[in-house]
Parts: C-alpha cells; structure tokens; sequence
C-alpha cells in the first residue's frame, strides 16, 4: 500500500505546485460560478409590468382590470393604468412597461350583442413572455364574452328560433365556462440556476483535468522517471493505482470546492448533501477511467493534450454543461445520457428540485458506472492490443 | 565528496557466485533483434563495463536486466533470484540509474530521494537515515530543500545516480551516466564508481567512452549489433590486439630505402611511407620499445634526419577498430 | 521581406497541428449546433399534456387546442409522474392534466376541474397558467355552446360539440390582437443567429489566446535568440508574429461567417459593417494571443489557462447569455471587456439591421482595445526578446 500512497502523494504534491493547476481546478470554476449565479439573479424572479388603457369606461372593462389585480396575479403583474394608447405605446417601446393591454371603446357594448372591436395587447420583442401574458390575460377575459356568444350562436344553427335571441342571449350571460383550469403546485422546488450550473462548470474544469493527467503520463516517461518507477520492486498495478489515486482525490478536492462554493456562497441548493457527494465521488471515478483512456489511446504528449481536448469538448457539449438541458430538445437530453456528467447533471437537477436519497442518485450513478465501466473496459482491450503487435 | 563507513576494499570475486548472471538474452523489436543471445555475468564488488556505440543494444541489455523490459528468450539472475520470475526480490537488489536524468524537476532534492526510496518500502526511520546518507554521497546536502530544476547539469547528474542508492542495491545498474556531462562532474561521477566498487556494490555500467571503460572497469564486454563481440579486463582486450605496437617516424632524407631496411628487421612486420604530410615512415612492429635503437641505428646508416618517433600502443580504442572495423565515437 | 518569413513559420507550424483544426472549426461549429438548438423557443410557454390514449371527442378537442396554441409548445406525456419529472426538471413550464373523466363530466351539468401542475415558486409559473387557461376557455366555450345548444334543442352532445366546433369557425369574436411597439431588439435574434455571432466572438478570442503558446514555445526554445542573432530585430518579429495570428483569426472567422451563413442561414447584416466587425475582432484576438505570448512561461499554461480566461471573458461580455438580462451593475462590468462591445455590435447588425454608420462607434472602441492589447503585448514582447537576446 505504501508504493501506492507514495506515487499518489508525489502527483498530488506535483499538481498542486502548479499554478495552473489550481487556477484550472479551484479557481476557474468558483469564478465561473460566481458570475453566473450573478447574471441569472437578476431573472430569479418572472415579472411583467402591464399599462392599461381603459377606453371602453364599462362594466366589462372593468371586469377585465380587476382580473388583472387580482390576488392570483398579484406577484406577477403590475398594472399601471394610462390614459391614452399613445401614452400606454411610449411606455412600452421605451420604458418602465414590457406590454400594455388596451381596451376598445364599446367592449362592454359587445358583449351584449354589438359588433365586437378587438383588445390590442402592446408588445415589445424584448418582452415576448410578458407580451404571452398580457395576451393570456386578456385572451381569457375575452373568452366567456366569446363563449356566450358561441352558445347563441350554435344554438340558432342548430334550430332555435331566431325570435327567441333575446332570450337565448339573457340565458347565455349567465352561463360560466364549464371547463376551468386550476392551478395545482407540483412537489419538489424550482431548480435554481446556480444549483445546476455550479456542479456543471466544476465538471467542466474537473474533466479538463484529464489533459493534465495524461500529460503528467508522458512527461513522466519522457524524462525516465517511469522506468525509475518501474525498476521499483512494485506489482503491476500499483503505478496505475497510485496515478488515479491522485487523479481521484484531485478531481473529488475539485469538485467539492465548487460545490462548497456554490451552496455556501451562491446559494444553490440540493435536498440531500450526501447525494451530492456519492455523485462527485462517481464522477471522479469516471474522471480516472477517461484519464486511462487518453492515455492508452495517446502515444505522445501532444497526442494527449489533444485528445483530451477532444473528448472533454464532446463530453460537456453532448452532457450540458454549457447549456441548461433540460431547456434543450427531448433529443439532446437523450443523447446527455451517454455521458457520465449528463447523467451527473441530472442527479444534481433531481437533487436540486427536493428529490433525496437513491430515488434522485441512483439511477445517475448507475449511468455513471455503466459510462466508466464502458470506457475502462475500452481502455484495457486497446491496453492489451498494445502489448502485443 | 565524503567518505563513506566502512570503506573497506574489496576486490573483485572472480571465482564467486556471480551477482548478476545473464544467459542468452534475446530481444527483438519487430523484424529487428536488439540483443542477440547476450550472456555475461558480474561478480560481487566487480565494476563491468558494457561498451558499444549507439545503438548497439547496451540500453536495452541494460532495461533487461532491471526487468523493464522483457526478454523474448534468456534468463536473468540477480543473486541467483530470476528477475521475471521473482520480480520483487530481484528488483529490490537493484539500483538502477538510467540514462536521461529520471528526476522530478518540480519536486526538491530531498522530495525525489524520498519518492523513490518509498517505492522500495523502505521503513520511515531507516528511509530517512539513507536519504541523509545518500545527500552526503553525493555532496548535495546543502541543497536538499532545493527544486531540481534550480540544480546544475552536474549536480542533476549526481542527484540521478543518487536516487538509485537510496535503497542500498547490491548491483548498481547506470547507463550511460556520464553522457553530456562537463569534465568535473564526469570525473566525479567516475570517482564515485569507482568506490561503488570499492565498497562491493557489483556495478554494471555502460558507456561508448573507452577511456571511461578503461580506467574504471575490472571487466569489459564489447557489444555491437546485440552481441557481445569479445569480454574480459581492459589488459586482456587490448592483448588480442598487443603484440604489436605501431611507431611513426618523421624523417627527412631516402625514406624510401629506410623503409625496406627497416622490413628486413625480423621483429618489424611492415613498414610504410606516408608522404602526405612531411615524409613519415610507419612501422608495425613486435615490442617497440626495445626495437627503438637499432631502428635509429638503421636511420643513421641510411643518411636519414630523424626528427620525431611516436610509439602508439594499443588501447580499447584500437580494439574495437580491430574487432568491428569501426571507430567508436563518430 | 523577413517579416513574412516571420508570420510564414508561425502559420505553418500551427496549421500544421492537427488539433488546431479541431478548436478552430469543429469545436465552434459543434458549439454552435448544441447552442443554436437549445436557445430557440423562448418566446412560446412549454405545456406538458397528460390525457387519456383512449379519451372520447372531448379530450382530443382540448389536446388539439393546447397543441395548436402559438403561445405554447406542447408535448403529451404518457403518464402522470412522467410529466411530474419532466416539471420539476424544468423540462416543461407547466403540465396539464386532463382527468379521464373529462369526456363523462362535459356533458354537464357541473364544472370540470381541469389541473395545472406548475413548478412551486418557479418564475415563470403564474404566467404560463395564464396562457394554459386562455387556451382552455377557447376549448370551454364550444364545450358550454354544445351544452347550451343540447339544452335548447335536445340531441346528443358529441355532435353539438362538432356543431360549436364548426360555428366558432363562422361566428366573430371579440379578437385580442397584438401590436408591436418596439421593434428595436437588444437581444441577437434566436437559434442559430444567436450562437453563430456569439461564438464567433468568444472562439476568435479563445483561439488566438491559445496559439499564444507557439510564441512562448519559441522564446523556450530559443528560436528568438536565433533570428535575433541573424540580422532581424525584435520589432521585425512581432510584427511578423502580428501578421501570423491576424491572417489565422481571419481564416477562422472567415470559416465560421461561411457556415453560419451556408449551414444555419444566419444573415451577417450589412456586409461592409460585418466585414469591418470581423477584421477588427481578429485584430482584438490578435493582440490577446501575442499578449498571452508575451506573459506566459510555459506552453501548458496557455493551454490550461487560456480557455478559462477566455471562456470567463466571454461569460463578462454576453456570449453565453445576452448581458440584457443580468443586472445593470454586471451589464456595466460586462463592458469593460472587448466582447461585449463585439456582441452589442453583433446584436445592432442582426438585430436592428443597422449599418456601418450604426456600429462605427463600436468599432472604434474595439480598435482602442486592438490597439492597446497590441501596444501592451509588443512592449512586453520586446523586453522579452532583449532579456533573451
């Protein structure tokens, strides 16, 4: 165990003398983190700032602004009236609004019959979301007015009297919509930014460590030292094992830095630390398992640094970690799942929206497994094609 | 450099258990053999020098032996342990010092001296008293907190021989130890072998430097194209070649007639004029030193001005032109 | 002409490297794809459906609705806790549950309680109720004609639902209609056209930054030393590495303009404005890697350390995500670096369609930085060069 410890604390000691390395590993990642956390606090919030112009001075406007003020929509919209459509219009293509909604002169009139005149919603492109709302909004108002006069209508194409309108109308304003849509909360909490792109940069930077590693490799057998080593009286495996010994603990010291860092100081957020930890301990491994294989595919150097490059690139663009997965096509998110840090990343968003324990780790750290079972074993058929030419 | 305890002298055991027994080793790498069918052995306390130009299969021999590389055929024992079979114990009895210097930069002097003494199992205390040991050695404790790579060429090259020590191998294994290296340090570097072997560590040691091989070594083996050409001390080398000695005479006068009076001697086997220069007569002859006067007599009875007399006797330089043809250092 | 001999060695010796290719091409345009994929759809609520696969008329009147809705973007999952997942992953904004008793309730009489599971505390989730339950109050008003119409004039009420379905289609209704006020984006357009400029900008500048190593590998390597004692002088050289790493990022910026416009239909805006964009950008990128060159002590440092500048640098100027998002304090620190001056340029020229005369001021900035950079990496060049020499 000794020659195993010993190579492991000379790598570590190696790494941890080089100033890139712990800008690479301890810096790069809690900087990054740090700067997204900040540039998405700012849209922590969905809010929609509404002008509203009531030229109709109806029953039915009104209606639709105490819809608007209501206690369901209250930390969503502010609503702020204006006198004219030009003065509404202003406020929107320049500020304070992001949408407006004007209500037409004779709304009110329409509802009992007359000629309906539309509800203009102002947008702006900024705001196309805020502009989806105001529309929501005043879609859905316009709805049971619309409704009624649906009812009126089918029935006299289906055969009522055409003289009993007025009765058919009177009857019709009472009717509610029969289908309501109620808002239910779903279990667990909104995933916060921060929660899922904190662990995913400190992979990012983790798995940019594999070119280190693998660089450290052939250094090491470019200026002897591996055959010093392995004039050693050592087993076989025991130069491998202290090398991913060292590959281990320094992607682990990695990832926990950042993680620490996000959860502590940026505030992100995981139902089950212990969960976040199983998950680092599985991505370090993976980490190692890449590492062996960079270096049993590469025979120089460069070769390495290149192909690690390579891989790191694949891995993290097919993963998401450059880009929220989950706002990504079904097809993406597939494709996450052959890599061990989009599996990762799912654990950390299921750990980050109140799942605990296996039912939110399991199913990534077999994923995890399975990756780095596939990529060792890759590694260790190349390893024996190798040896023997 | 200090001198270590216990500096008692041994000479070599020629006629004992050799420490390092290698039989038949073959080694191929794809259509080319590297060694072919190499077999030697060194005793206890005996420095053996593998020499051979570039590329003639002394690293690989060398990589054989400490077992990083494997032998397609042949056997190697250290202390009569097989290496491949028993790597361990083998291994242990080893100290190898390859040819580039296998050092951590980044890391200290002291750092690296711990690292590979670590690998050996050594236990902590007596770990640390060798390292001590071992910086003494080789005269760099003043700078045992220092990074390599703020160390000299000579002073790396040192620390390089001195990280194959920190474990106390009985065969100390050092390829090529003195190539690139400034004059001082080299001759420190051959100081400290040759009391490697005066204290019975059996030393193997590879060089194409012959005046290295021939100060420094109580056996030599000549390799080239991966086999072992001819063996034995530096003395007995130069004998296959030593009965005769060559001796140049630049003259002036009828060199021409000198020559054939000179090959009329019975001890001269040939005499030569070589008019490129000034006029030179060369002569091969059998025991130079006692043939000199009457070839001076020969020169005055023939009217010819002798200005200089050179006798050149064989070294292992010579040796090897005579056993491959080629000179070694080109 | 030894300038050019200067800027000829560079240029062969990094275009020779096969790896470069990969960070100059592939990896940018692999980037672009992921990225071009992901931020699309903004402007559209994701609605997961759960309904019944064998459900009567009802039901598949109300998907089809949902399905159809421009301000939504539906996907029907099979089950419930499918959908639950997919929610609370952010997957979806909101997931409507259809009870499978819909069909059987329509008819009436009573109101049929249709849920919305929505992400508790999620940011955008009030919002997306809106435009659910304004799309389900179109679906609720044929569902109420049909039973108004049963009521009125008997018959049975599947078919007075295709009855209301079809007079809707015939009947005005009160309209809500959209106006846009602000046609003016500060934001680059979506898809492709947002990846495309933004990774123009971030990979010019990565790149440049990492061919910086060359310079550093050839003060190691002595190369300097060597052309110094031939009759060149130190300005020579950097103005010879100058023209090397300029024509490099022009080549790579003139790779990904190509398949952004060939690949992605991605339109460059008005072709003198984008062409001074893309010389001045290379010129910034050039400045970088010479001062990368100048400041570096080894090649691996540039390697490990430049990307993460590179890549934090972006993060500051808006090319992960548009710096009108962040808060304002971030939106000003954010342009103190040169890419968020090139992403603004980018936005007025895709975005607003402006020309040079729009983007000049822009450029000038960006010259400022071109020229500093490369003010600063000559000087530090220099002294280099005479401590080598």
């Amino acid at each position: 165990m000794r020659p195993v410890l010993a190579i492991a604390l000379k790598d570590l000691r190696q790494r941890l003398r080089d100033r890139s390395a712990w800008v690479i590993v301890f810096l790069a990642p809690v900087v990054i983190t740090a700067l997204m956390s900040m540039a998405f606090s700012g849209t922590a919030a969905f809010h929609a700032k509404v002008a509203v112009v009531d030229l109709d001075h109806g029953t039915a406007a009104a209606g639709l602004l105490q819809t608007l003020r209501s206690p369901q929509l209250a930390d969503t919209v502010s609503v702020r009236s204006y006198p004219a459509t030009e003065e509404a219009a202003q406020a929107v293509r320049h500020g304070p609004e992001q949408a407006g909604i004007v209500i037409p002169a004779g709304f009110t009139a329409a509802v009992a019959g007359g000629r309906p005149e539309p509800v203009t919603v102002l947008s702006s492109v900024d705001y196309p979301l805020q502009a989806q709302l105001a529309n929501a909004v005043a879609t859905s108002f316009v709805a049971q007015v619309n409704a009624d006069r649906l009812s009126v209508a089918t029935a006299l194409t289906a055969g009522a009297l055409p003289a009993d309108l007025p009765r058919l109308s009177a009857q019709a304003a009472e009717l509610r919509l029969p289908v309501q849509a109620r808002p239910a909360d779903a279990s667990g909490y909104a995933l916060k930014g921060v929660s899922y792109f904190g662990p995913s940069m400190g992979m990012f930077f983790v798995l940019f460590t594999i070119g280190f590693a693998a660089r450290g490799y052939f250094s090491e057998q470019r200026q002897g030292t591996l055959d010093r080593i392995a004039a050693a009286p050592l087993g076989r495996g025991t130069v491998l094992l202290g090398k991913s010994l060292a590959t281990f603990a320094y992607s682990l010291a990695g990832l926990a830095t950042t993680l620490t860092a996000a959860h502590f100081v940026f505030g992100a957020r995981y139902a089950d630390p212990l969960g976040v930890a199983a998950l680092c301990v599985g991505m370090s491994v993976a980490v190692v398992c890449l590492t062996t294989l960079v270096i049993v595919v590469s025979r120089t150097e460069r070769q390495a640094e290149q192909l690690s490059s390579v891989v790191v690139f694949a891995l993290v663009l097919l993963g998401g970690n450059f880009v929220f997965a989950s706002a990504g096509p079904a097809a993406l998110r597939r494709l996450a799942l052959f890599t061990p840090n989009g599996w990762a990343l799912r654990g950390f968003t299921d750990l980050g929206t109140g799942v605990s324990g296996l039912a939110a780790v399991r199913d990534p750290l077999l994923g995890i497994a399975a990756c780095s079972a596939v990529v060792a074993l890759v590694a260790a058929v190349l390893f024996r094609l190798r040896r023997t030419p | 450099m200090a001198t270590p305890q216990a500096a008692q002298t041994i000479r070599p055991q020629q006629d004992a258990e050799p420490l390092l027994d290698c039989s038949k080793l073959v080694r191929r790498f794809g259509s080319r053999t590297a060694v072919d069918g190499v077999s030697l052995d060194v005793a206890p306390g005996e420095t053996y020098g593998l020499l051979g130009p570039n590329g003639a299969g002394k690293t690989t021999t060398i990589k054989i032996v400490c077992g990083l590389l494997e032998a397609d055929s042949g056997t190697v024992r250290v202390a009569g342990l097989p290496v491949r079979a028993a790597p361990g114990p083998a291994k242990r009895l080893i100290g190898y010092v390859p040819q580039e210097v296998a050092l951590y930069p980044d890391l200290t002097v002291r750092e690296n001296l711990l690292f590979f003494g670590r690998l050996y199992r050594l236990p902590r205390r007596r770990l640390e008293r060798r390292v001590e040991e071992v910086l003494e050695l080789i005269d760099l404790t003043a700078r045992g907190e220092d990074r390599v790579d703020s160390l000299s060429g000579g002073m790396r090259r040192r620390l390089n021989i001195g990280a194959g020590l920190v474990h106390s191998p009985t065969l100390l294994v050092l390829d090529e130890p003195t190539v690139g290296v400034d004059p001082q340090s080299r001759h420190a570097i051959m100081e400290s072998v040759r009391r490697f072997g005066d204290q019975g560590m059996a030393v193997i040691y590879t060089t194409h430097y012959m005046e290295e091989a021939e100060r420094l070594c109580d056996r030599v083996g000549i390799i080239d194209h991966g086999s072992l050409i001819a063996e034995g001390t530096p003395r007995e080398l130069v004998a296959l070649v030593a009965e005769k000695d060559q001796v140049q005479l630049v003259a002036s006068g009828d060199l021409t007639r000198y020559a054939e009076a000179c090959r009329a001697l019975p001890e001269v086997e040939g005499a030569d004029v070589d008019r490129s220069d000034e006029g030179t007569v060369h002569a091969v002859v059998r025991d130079a030193r006692s043939l000199l006067p009457r070839l001076l007599d020969l020169a005055h009875a023939n009217r010819v001005q002798i200005r200089s007399v050179e006798i050149v006797e064989p070294d292992l330089e010579a040796v090897f032109l005579h056993l491959t043809g080629t000179a070694l250092r080109e | 002409m030894r300038i050019l001999a200067v800027t000829r060695a560079t240029v062969v010796r990094i275009a020779r490297d096969r790896g470069a290719l990969f960070f100059m091409v592939l990896l940018p345009v692999a980037i672009i794809v992921v990225i071009g994929v992901t931020v699309r759809g903004f402007d559209q609520f994701r609605v997961g459906v759960v309904a019944a696969a064998d459900a009567g008329p009802v039901t598949r009147d109300l998907v089809t609705t949902l399905t159809d809705d421009p301000a939504l973007r539906t996907h029907v999952y099979p089950d419930q806790s499918t959908a639950r997942t997919a929610l609370r992953r952010s997957e979806t904004d909101a997931v409507v549950v259809v009870p499978a008793t819909l069909d059987r309730q329509a008819a009436g009489p009573g109101t049929v309680t249709l849920p919305i599971l929505v992400a508790p505390s999620a940011t955008n989730a009030q919002a997306a109720v809106a435009a659910v339950e304004s799309a389900v109050a179109d679906h609720a008003g044929r569902v109420q004609a049909a039973r108004f119409t049963v009521a009125e004039t008997g018959g049975a009420f599947d078919s007075r639902l295709g009855l209301a379905a079809r007079t809707a289609a015939a009947t005005p209704s009160v309209s809500v209609t959209q106006r846009t006020v602000n046609g003016q984006s500060s934001y680059l357009p979506l898809g492709y056209s947002y990846s495309t400029p933004t990774m123009l900008v971030l990979f010019v500048f990565i790149n440049a930054v990492s061919n910086g190593a060359s310079i550093v590998q050839n003060r190691q390597s002595g190369v300097y030393s060597r052309a110094l004692a031939a009759p060149v002088g130190a300005g020579t050289l950097v103005l010879g590495e100058t023209l090397a790493y300029l024509s490099l990022a022009l080549v790579q910026s003139a790779l990904i303009v190509s398949v952004g416009a060939l690949a992605f239909g991605v339109s460059w805006g008005a072709p003198a404005a984008a062409l001074a964009l893309v010389g001045v950008w290379a010129l910034v990128g050039t400045g970088a890697g010479l001062l990368a060159g100048a400041l570096f002590r080894t090649p691996e440092q540039v390697h490990s350390i430049g990307p993460a500048v590179g890549i934090t640098l972006g993060m500051l100027g808006g090319c992960m995500w548009p710096l009108a998002i962040v808060p304002a304090w971030l939106r000003a620190a954010g342009h103190v670096v040169p890419q968020s001056w090139a992403v603004d340029s980018w936005t007025e020229l895709l975005s607003r369609h402006g020309g040079l005369h729009a983007v000049l001021g822009y450029l000038v900035i960006l010259t400022a930085y071109a020229a500093g950079l490369l003010l600063l990496a000559t000087l530090a060049l220099r002294r280099r060069l005479a401590s080598v020499g």
